[in-house]
């Protein structure tokens, strides 16, 4: 059966570089600087710089577009229109917001420590970076693609709770102290969830290879394949990376009316922005991650060998089909974030660990548990003959 | 091919980093900027680690020594240290105990590298072993001759009794007041706020 629809699904769709096997990769930016060094020093330094401003501007528009969207469905949500005066509904809005946060005062605590002070937003800026390297947007759209891409976005995320620790402790503040020590006990503790859930994933796939893994699902998403588990491994990804990122229900760390700002209390003017575009670049990431992991990436909605409707999904063309369901899935999990932040009330510590400790964790073993029974029965749908 | 002197670049770059950030680690007179300078140490290592093309291994040392162990650490001097905390003029016991260690240990691997007869692998042999992690999971699960799996199993077990004790020793009350006292909200304390 795969065999069959193995050529057409080439033919309606070659960006796809898993659709067949004689298909060659598109390689990635990495890559591509690799192999110009076989040439020469300068053009793997094009490469190099290319990658570096890509990431750059997507994190600056990133911070510019999520504030805007953030501000504009809080403001849905609650009956309101949301920033509506600069610019025609407002779109100018974060633009203003930027200049402005550009030109405030940075303002530092007289007696905190000031090296580690000025340090910790860098650092949470850099783990955020780091991680938007490996996300997969669209075949060579990725600036590295390493063979342990799900070891490396698990060691990359635990820096960023270095820098939210380092800021809080450096305020010399006892509310940023405290939002600091409760983010950095949340994030430690809902960052074993969060590996759990992935590694699901990554025993469906049998690699750990971001690029692998989307080219796994050819036949489908993993969230369908998976049956049951793979189901429970996307609700606890999305908890977890709910908690990870520090958003309500879990956004204890800034809990306003008891911690007035949390950890970047004290932070202001560029500083403070670094911090909040580490969180908007955040939400992105997290979101881009569930759809590699659980939801295809940049492949489009198929049903096993299901050719007239697979035909159908493939009718965009090549180059925009990527984009095109990536940024749809994408967009869709960030709206759904958004949408949690605004239905479910804040939690208290004490439960909150309770909730890691004592649900989570151990419904995420026994998922993995299940989970490696399903692959070594190969009980999951269209089973591939890999 | 510019592939060897780039590997030789960023070896010196990472050697050389290491070697200023612990100096740091152990001359700092605060100790969060010494943690700090140990994350550095360890991301250096790991790079060097990644420089050898051992991908796999470089994200395990950045994944549990900087995501775990430095953390850790970080937390430790937080709850403990009041505000800034400097390292005050060590005692005279101390300097002798802390100097006897240091000589013991750069004995110890002055000896181990002397003595040491370092195996430089071929070009082949590093080819055949960039593909990490599959090979590491075979040979730590594998109960053939090459396999590790009686010294895996010895040491889960040791971080299990590891853990048991970590929660014996947190657990301040009897099992039955613990739920009294979350409710009550003694979390909020700052030093409950990790547990």
């Amino acid at each position: 059966m795969n065999l069959i629809s193995t050529p057409l699904l080439a033919q309606a769709d070659p960006a796809s570089a898993g659709a067949a096997p004689s298909m060659e990769r598109v390689p990635t930016v990495s890559e591509r600087a690799a192999e110009a060094l076989q040439h020469g020093i300068w053009g793997a330094a094009f490469y190099i710089v290319i990658g570096l401003v890509a990431v750059l501007i997507v994190v600056s528009v990133l911070g510019l577009v999520m504030s805007y969207i953030e501000r504009k469905v809080a403001g849905h949500f609650q009956c309101r229109l949301g920033p509506m005066r600069v610019g025609p509904h407002g779109i100018l809005q974060s633009l203003a917001d930027g200049i402005k946060l550009l030109f405030k005062e940075g303002i530092e605590p007289g007696h905190g420590d000031k090296v580690i002070f000025i340090g910790a937003p860098i650092f949470s800026i850099t783990a955020t970076i780091l991680l938007l390297a490996i996300v997969p947007v669209a075949p060579g759209i990725q600036v590295v693609d390493m063979n342990v891409g799900v070891v490396y976005i698990a060691a990359v995320s635990g820096i960023g709770v270095m820098g939210i620790l380092m800021g809080g402790w450096s305020s010399d503040n006892k509310w940023s102290l405290l939002g600091a020590m409760r983010a950095g006990a949340q994030m430690i503790s809902y960052e074993i969830s969060l590996t759990i859930a992935i590694l699901v994933v990554v025993m469906f796939s049998g690699t750990l290879r971001v690029s692998e893994i989307i080219e796994s699902q050819q036949q489908g998403w993993w969230i369908w394949r998976g049956h049951g588990v793979a189901i429970v491994a996307f609700c606890l990804y999305l908890i977890a990376s709910t908690a990870e990122l520090n958003r309500t229900p879990f956004d204890l760390p800034e809990g306003e009316s008891e911690l007035t700002g949390g950890y970047h209390t004290e932070y202001s003017g560029l500083r403070f922005s670094f911090f909040f575009l580490a969180e908007f670049a955040n939400l992105f990431v997290f979101s881009a991650l569930a759809t590699t992991f659980f939801l295809g990436g940049w492949l489009p909605f198929h049903i096993g060998d299901y050719e007239g409707f697979n035909r159908v999904m493939d009718i965009l063309p090549p180059v925009i089909s990527p984009l095109f369901w990536f940024g749809i899935k994408c967009t869709a999990l960030i709206f759904l974030l958004m949408w949690f932040r605004w239905t479910f009330p804040r939690l208290r510590m004490d439960q909150l660990m309770r909730l890691e400790w004592k649900v989570l964790l151990p419904f995420g073993f026994a998922n993995l548990i299940l989970a490696a029974t399903v692959v070594l029965t190969g009980l999951y749908f269209f089973p591939t003959a890999t | 091919m510019h592939d060897g002197a780039i590997s030789t670049v960023f070896f010196y770059l990472f050697a050389a980093s290491s070697i200023a950030l612990a100096l740091g680690v152990v001359l700092g007179r605060r100790l969060l900027r010494s943690a700090i300078c140990l994350i550095g140490v360890l991301g250096s290592s790991a790079g060097l680690t990644l420089v050898l093309g051992f991908e796999f291994v470089a994200g395990i040392q950045v994944l549990v020594f900087i995501g775990g162990i430095v953390v850790m650490l970080l937390f430790a001097i937080m709850m403990t240290s009041q505000g800034h905390t400097f390292e005050q003029q060590p005692t005279l016991r101390r300097r002798v105990a802390g100097a006897t260690v240091a000589a013991a240990f750069f004995t110890v691997t002055l000896s181990a590298y002397l003595n040491a007869d370092f195996p430089v692998p071929t070009a082949e042999q590093l080819a055949v072993s960039h593909e990490g992690a599959d090979e590491i999971g075979r040979k730590l699960l594998s109960n053939q001759g090459d396999g590790y799996i009686v010294p895996f199993e010895v040491i889960s077990l040791l971080l299990l009794s590891a853990l048991i004790g970590g929660i014996v020793i947190a657990r301040k009350h009897a099992p039955e007041d613990e739920e009294s006292d979350q409710d009550q909200g003694l979390a909020n304390h700052p030093s409950d706020v990790g547990r």
